[in-house]
């Protein structure tokens, strides 16, 4: 496999605030990997490094080998799309995709026009009288569109509705699988969009958290319900990601459980529950900040 | 400052023709309003013309009561604004979609000079029609008075595509402060401006050397002059793209 990405020792301070502080990782060809954290961890900024948008205090960031700081051939095969996107004044959606069709080599105006009429947006409305839904939409469509062979989305779909929001994840994942590309993105809708990820990488407080597969993580954590010495008998010498207990009966959620060992929990008189890669995400993170309320 | 130092690559040319196109796909700031405006102050001119003629009652006036006329400099000073607009508008969504700060600026250095070549033109093309219409019927002269009266229309182009260029790109270096920085930023900057400009007449003063300054300008032919302004826009041009690559789009 071949990294698409690769970043090291990676920091970016503004005067006195880290937000992105020693970080290490890669991403592979050809992988969704999902960039998660709470509102203000540095995923956006992270981006931005990658993009060569902002730079860097310290350390290396190399996309398809090089040094993405305008390097036009390697930008040229990225595309990066956030929520908060700003377009031109008096900018009408139409603008914006005949805009996109000029920036991108890979651009499939057919397909960007078929997703128009299914995210129900009104091409020739000024971008700046759109819904926040109907912004949202915009930049997703230029995300799939672009067909960029390194494609970032910063929440993207934010403003989207459950229905939209369905419907951008099924295209994304039928059109990776046409045209296979490197799609990094960043949510808060961890259990959405846990389907899709098949790398997950998460950010607190500009470090990276947790890297690894995402299968691997699904698989590993579980939480344990049952008598109170029964868990914490089990929990013993164990990584706790987190513990709750109400009188004598406690629960207790671990990482890095094999199949022997959830046997074993189970034998030992415990109730095993798989736990969804948000719960484990929100325990992770629950060390440093509260974690964020749930939005609809 | 950073430990990434950008090394050289070359341009996308498909990125340059998008910021161009980008430019373009508002065509309202920077072509459009420009000309109404310019078109309404001539009409204005053009009606105080009429009322001047009727107060003298038809009685023969001065041949040369309209020869001074300073309403379409507007135009050109106007430039600054434009550069700083349309920069403004389209520097964060065009560098947020991934292009590089060097295509931008070459993109939008082509859309200056496309610009200040299709005002410049436009303006001699209707100094041409004032020539052949003596002065709009009533020697009025409003798009080459003055000491333009006498110059051969492509000098008087070559004057506004020089000075318009000037102020295109001065303008660039002032929109990348006001990219960078925002309004404090540009509030300072000219508040430099101003102390520079006042250190320049005390020195001017201090040097007794004003006779010299008179002299530099009224030794030149105004075309001469306008070429002396060529080496800052260059300038200009030089400075924005310098502030403007280490400039981050918003959002």
């Amino acid at each position: 496999m071949t990294a698409v990405i690769e970043v090291s020792g990676l920091s970016r301070h503004f005067g006195k605030v880290k937000a992105v502080q020693d970080v290490s990782f890669t991403v592979e060809e050809n992988t969704i990997c999902g960039l998660l954290g709470r509102n203000g961890a540095g995923k956006t900024t992270l981006m931005r490094l990658i993009t060569g948008q902002e730079f860097a205090s310290s350390g290396q960031i190399r996309i398809f080998g090089e040094n993405p700081v305008e390097n036009a051939s390697a930008l040229s095969r990225t595309c990066f799309v956030r929520e908060t996107q700003v377009y031109p004044e008096n900018f009408r959606g139409k603008h914006a995709l005949r805009a996109a069709e000029r920036l991108f080599p890979n651009w499939d105006a057919e397909y960007a026009a078929r997703l128009a009429t299914e995210f129900n947006l009104p091409l020739s409305r000024r971008i700046k009288k759109m819904s926040r839904g109907q912004r949202s939409a915009v930049g997703a469509i230029i995300g799939l569109a672009a067909r960029a062979e390194l494609t970032f989305f910063d929440e993207p779909y934010a403003g989207l509705d459950a229905v939209a929001r369905e419907l951008f994840y099924s295209h994304l994942l039928e059109d990776y699988s046409n045209h296979p590309r490197t799609i990094v993105f960043s949510t808060h809708l961890i259990d959405e969009a846990a389907r899709l990820l098949e790398h997950v990488i998460v950010i607190d407080g500009g470090s990276v958290l947790m890297d690894a597969d995402a299968d691997d993580l699904r698989g590993t954590a579980v939480t344990l319900v049952g008598v109170k010495s029964a868990v914490d008998a089990f929990a013993a010498d164990r990584d706790v990601l987190g513990a709750d207990s109400v009188g004598a009966i406690a629960s207790v959620t671990l990482s890095g459980l094999t199949d022997a060992d959830k046997a074993l929990a189970v034998s030992s008189g415990l109730e095993v529950a798989p736990v969804s890669l948000q719960q484990l995400i929100v325990s992770r993170t629950r060390g440093t900040i509260q974690p964020e309320e749930a939005r609809s | 400052m950073t430990a990434i130092a950008p090394a050289f690559h070359a341009p996308s040319s498909r990125r340059v023709s998008a910021t161009v196109r980008i430019h373009l796909a508002n065509p309202w700031a920077i072509i459009v309003t420009p000309w109404l405006i310019t078109v309404a102050i001539f009409l204005l001119n053009f009606a105080i013309w009429h009322i001047v003629l009727m107060a003298a009652g038809g009685k023969p006036i001065s041949p040369d009561a309209f020869h001074y006329n300073g309403g379409i400099t507007w135009l050109v000073f106007y430039m600054v604004v434009v550069a700083v607009q349309a920069m403004n508008q389209t520097f964060s969504f065009v560098v947020g979609l991934g292009a590089t700060r060097r295509d931008y600026f070459l993109g939008t250095s082509l859309i200056f000079v496309g610009l200040s070549l299709m005002f410049g033109v436009g303006v001699s093309l209707l100094a041409g029609l004032e020539r052949l219409t003596d002065g709009w019927g009533v020697s009025g002269w409003f798009f080459a008075p003055g000491a333009f009266a006498t110059m051969p229309l492509w000098e008087i182009a070559v004057i506004y595509i020089v000075g318009l260029l000037f102020m295109f790109f001065v303008g660039s270096a002032v929109a990348a402060v006001f990219v960078r920085w925002g309004s404090n930023g540009l509030l300072t900057f000219f508040a430099v401006v101003a102390l520079l400009v006042l250190a320049t007449l005390w020195a001017i003063t201090q040097a007794s050397a004003w006779s010299s300054v008179g002299e530099f300008f009224t030794s030149r032919t105004p075309l001469e002059l306008a070429l002396t302004t060529v080496p800052f826009a260059a300038l200009g041009g030089l400075v924005g793209y310098a502030l403007m690559r280490r400039a981050t789009p918003k959002g």
